[in-house]
């Protein structure tokens, strides 16, 4: 690949033709002594679709805050239309016709869908009361005029997944008719049909001269739907682009160069099962069939609500099966947490999907939060050796490549893709024979995604074997040995070798259930 | 109601990264705020009475203040997972009602009773923990509940202190144990002295204390990272129901004699102690440490107050609004990170 150095960025786009509807100029924001926008310039037009690029921790989401009117910047000027602004609080933004989706939803999670939705704007009785029957059509309608059938108006928030969430808080954004509409990551956690659907809604936007201004970290998507594309690094615009390839962009985003996204695929040794599930069942299981060998990397993929989670949990103690059994290195094992899961023997460790919720424990020191699985190793009797938890936390830190301060610092202050390191880094420290891997590379930067990458690849390298499920095809397509589809509830098909495309990975989860 | 928490991924928190510049975290900040807040007290003390801040005035408060730090410690570790016990009053005063009528008198009778006693509290724990851990029942209602169930049971059983053994008073040597000095010291400031040494090993330095704080920043998340959140939560509870019942024991011993209604002040008293010490009302943070010198704090100023003459209703309307502030205060604070 003849991709251009560092020095040499492609040209940029030519300076907008229509008026500018955002305008941001020399925009500062610090956090601290964290500096999040540093001088930015942005804008963009109407009717245009803008991608946001860079590394976590760029200035993407603190720039999509700023002209959501979600934070207020500490110096620089937002022009909304042409007028100077000053945005404090979300509903400024919203008077002047902006709705922002951010990246971690902002739905009221005891309330449902329907309230919603239409929360602000509820259908008023006799009385004024609010009309609960009325709201529940009014919500549906709502959603089956956008192209929706599968979420229940009805439902509790807290009880729907965290991709109908984010359908639901673009429902609502869109709904509102928004001159400006800021979406913060909107895919990461959409299956493919579902990102099918957003374009869709993006392009009718387009046509109603909405500006659409996105971030992702999922490169086809940028290039399949922006308009232009700005790079963002170190709080800084670095440019705006019409036409720029992935490792260009790569280039820009980091200052280093990056040759291939993926790494190759490590040799499989002996076909040795290091984890079989045998006609697992329970909750969405329906029958799973599944052999990790050691030193695999198996992947599952499929629509979101088809059971991978379930299948996840289960492998791992943390949900209830009705049926079937579940074999770590050929014997049939019992596991009833995740305590049970993790114990010397069995040797399994997950990393979950929520790394906030699930996995880490943000207000607590990166050291604490990494040890929490071996504290029987770093202890005798109960007691803490301090001196031993400083020397494998910083060993893991080091090994994995954390960007941190200190060990002591909380978790919370460290960007995504560092957060994730830690939370694999206290699996590794428990030494797992199975790492079960859930979407670890959700919202985290290109960069960071490279490395975790390389070692998932150095694991399996290594003897580890993992079970890796993702909601993004193309990374299926190139990380893992084998894929397995999951498909209401059961494999649906296994693909290998030649076949293992995103594309085929796509239409083995979606044909059978169109068909359905 | 869950609100799905906002984006706290981009900005980093600034107070962490700022008191990790000083060498001192938020936490051991409020911990210092409490310690110079005791000692502005006695400061303020000894102006309005002399006599206040004397080394017999310091160890009198102090002994209030030791009762409210056991039952403090109980509520302190409970609070740090998240929950609390609201069956501290009848706990206690069901341990003092139990330790005058099975120790009847008699400091031969003294070893069993104070066995009985204590196992009675930690019984009650163990409802607490199993009903919390297992059955899944809110924290506040399960204890609230256990709390009336004592409460009928210390009634009916005692028939309102009339019973034969119900007009006993706590056994000579009991008394003489809250009542003695040790070198100048009372006898029940070393026992404080003890509960606190032991209170910040378990949480600083064990595997025990670092599934505490585990639990309190995330019950699933602990789950998942392989922590045994039942059995933990069960000992907190149950640990928290012995101290209530050791404090029944050592305010008999101080006062003599038992009384319904006993152990009435010390829920608000003790929630407040650790409040005022930094421990995070929701759990996941605090120490002990903060909460003695919470107690310390809250009796002092209950002291002054009366020194200034403040009617009852006028010392619990201070108490209730210094809560209030520090809740504010800090809850500010915390969204903050």
């Amino acid at each position: 690949m003849d991709s251009p150095s560092a020095l040499d960025p492609p040209a940029e786009a030519a300076g907008p033709s229509a008026p500018l509807l955002v305008e941001c100029v020399g925009l500062r924001k610090t956090f601290g002594g964290v500096v999040a926008l540093n001088d930015a310039d942005f804008n963009a037009i109407a009717g245009e679709v803008h991608a946001l690029v860079g590394e976590n921790g760029a200035g993407k989401s603190t720039l999509i805050k700023a002209i959501g009117g979600r934070i207020r910047p500490d110096a620089g000027t937002i022009r909304i239309k042409g007028q100077a602004q000053a945005l404090g609080a979300p509903e400024d933004g919203h008077a002047l016709g902006i709705r922002t989706v951010f990246q971690e939803l902002t739905l009221l999670g005891g309330m449902t869908v329907a309230e919603n939705l239409l929360i602000g704007r509820e259908p008023r009785g006799r009385l004024g009361f609010i009309h609960r029957r009325r709201m529940g059509e009014e919500a549906e309608a709502l959603l089956a005029r956008m192209g929706i059938e599968h979420i229940d108006p009805l439902a509790l928030v807290e009880e729907t997944s965290l991709a109908e969430r984010q359908i639901v808080e673009i429902v609502r954004a869109i709904n509102n008719r928004p001159d400006i509409l800021l979406l913060d990551e909107p895919t990461s956690s959409l299956v493919e049909r579902e990102v099918n659907w957003l374009y869709g809604q993006i392009e009718e936007l387009r046509k109603r001269d909405t500006c659409i201004i996105f971030t992702s970290h999922r490169w086809h998507e940028i290039r399949n739907v922006a308009d232009r594309i700005t790079v963002f690094r170190a709080g800084r615009h670095v440019g705006t682009f019409e036409d720029i390839d992935e490792s260009e962009a790569i280039t820009l985003m980091t200052g280093k160069r990056v040759s291939t996204l993926y790494p190759a695929v490590p040799p499989l040794p002996a076909r040795d099962a290091a984890l079989e599930a045998k006609g697992l069942r329970g909750g969405r299981l329906n029958g799973v069939d599944l052999t990790l060998h050691k030193g695999e990397i198996l992947g599952v993929g499929g629509l979101a609500g088809h059971g991978h989670r379930e299948l996840f949990f289960s492998l791992f103690g943390a949900e209830r099966t009705s049926g079937g059994e579940i074999l770590v290195g050929g014997k049939p094992v019992r596991l009833a947490s995740p305590r049970q899961a993790t114990r010397r023997g069995i040797d399994i460790a997950l990393v979950p999907e929520d790394r906030k919720t699930e996995g880490l424990f943000l207000g607590m020191s990166i050291r604490n939060n990494m040890t929490l699985s071996v504290l029987g190793r770093i202890s005798s009797a109960g007691v803490l050796n301090f001196g031993a938890e400083r020397r494998v936390a910083e060993e893991m830190a080091r090994r994995l490549g954390v960007r941190m301060q200190g060990l002591r610092h909380p978790v919370g202050s460290l960007s995504g893709g560092n957060q994730q390191k830690v939370l694999i880094g206290r699996w590794l420290l428990m030494e797992p024979r199975i790492l079960l891997l859930y979407d670890i590379t959700r919202g985290v930067d290109v960069a960071t995604k490279h490395e975790l990458y390389e070692l998932v690849s150095r694991l399996a390298g290594q003897g580890h074997s993992i079970l890796l499920y993702s909601s993004d095809a193309e990374e299926l397509a190139h990380l893992p040995h084998r894929v397995l589809v999951m498909r209401e509830g059961r494999i649906a098909r296994e693909l290998a070798g030649p076949d293992m495309t995103a594309e085929s990975i796509v239409s083995a989860a979606v044909r059978d259930t169109a068909q359905s | 109601m869950t609100i799905l928490e906002p984006s706290t991924n981009e900005p980093p928190p600034a107070s962490a990264v700022r008191g990790a510049r000083l060498g001192v975290t938020p936490d051991q900040r409020r911990i210092l705020y409490a310690i110079v807040a005791a000692i502005l007290l006695f400061f303020i003390g000894g102006l309005i009475r002399p006599g206040f801040s004397s080394p017999s005035g310091i160890a009198a408060v102090l002994t209030v203040a030791c009762f409210v730090g056991l039952v403090a410690a109980g509520q302190t570790f409970v609070i740090l997972i998240g929950g609390i016990d609201l069956s501290v009053p009848w706990t206690l005063n069901a341990g003092a009602i139990l330790m005058m009528s099975t120790a009847a008198n008699s400091d031969a009778r003294m070893p069993f009773a104070l066995l009985v006693t204590l196992g009675m509290g930690a019984l009650v724990g163990l409802c607490n923990g199993v009903g919390i851990a297992v059955f899944g029942v809110p924290a506040v209602v399960m204890t609230l509940a256990m709390n009336g169930v004592l409460e009928g049971l210390t009634l009916g059983l005692s028939g309102g202190l009339t019973c034969s053994s119900c007009a006993a008073y706590a056994p000579p040597l009991l008394q003489a144990a809250a009542h003695g000095t040790i070198l100048g010291i009372p006898a029940i400031l070393y026992l404080w002295l003890g509960v606190i040494l032991l209170a910040s090993f378990i949480l600083s330095f064990t595997t025990f204390g670092r599934g505490t704080y585990a639990i309190g920043n995330g019950a699933r998340a602990s789950y998942l990272a392989g922590v045994n959140v039942t059995r933990t939560t069960i000992i907190l509870y149950v640990i928290s129901g012995a101290f209530s019942a050791l404090a029944g024991i050592m305010i008999l011993g101080f006062g003599g004699q038992a009384a319904l209604g006993l152990g009435d002040p010390y829920l608000f008293q003790s929630i407040a102690a650790a409040v005022i010490g930094g421990v995070y009302i929701l759990g996941g943070r605090g120490h002990y440490v903060g909460t003695v010198a919470g107690s310390i704090s809250l009796v002092a100023l209950v002291s002054v107050l009366m020194a200034m003459n403040m009617p009852e209703y006028g010392r619990s309307i201070t108490y209730g609004v210094i809560i209030l502030v520090l809740l504010l205060a800090y809850g500010r604070e915390t969204a903050e990170r």
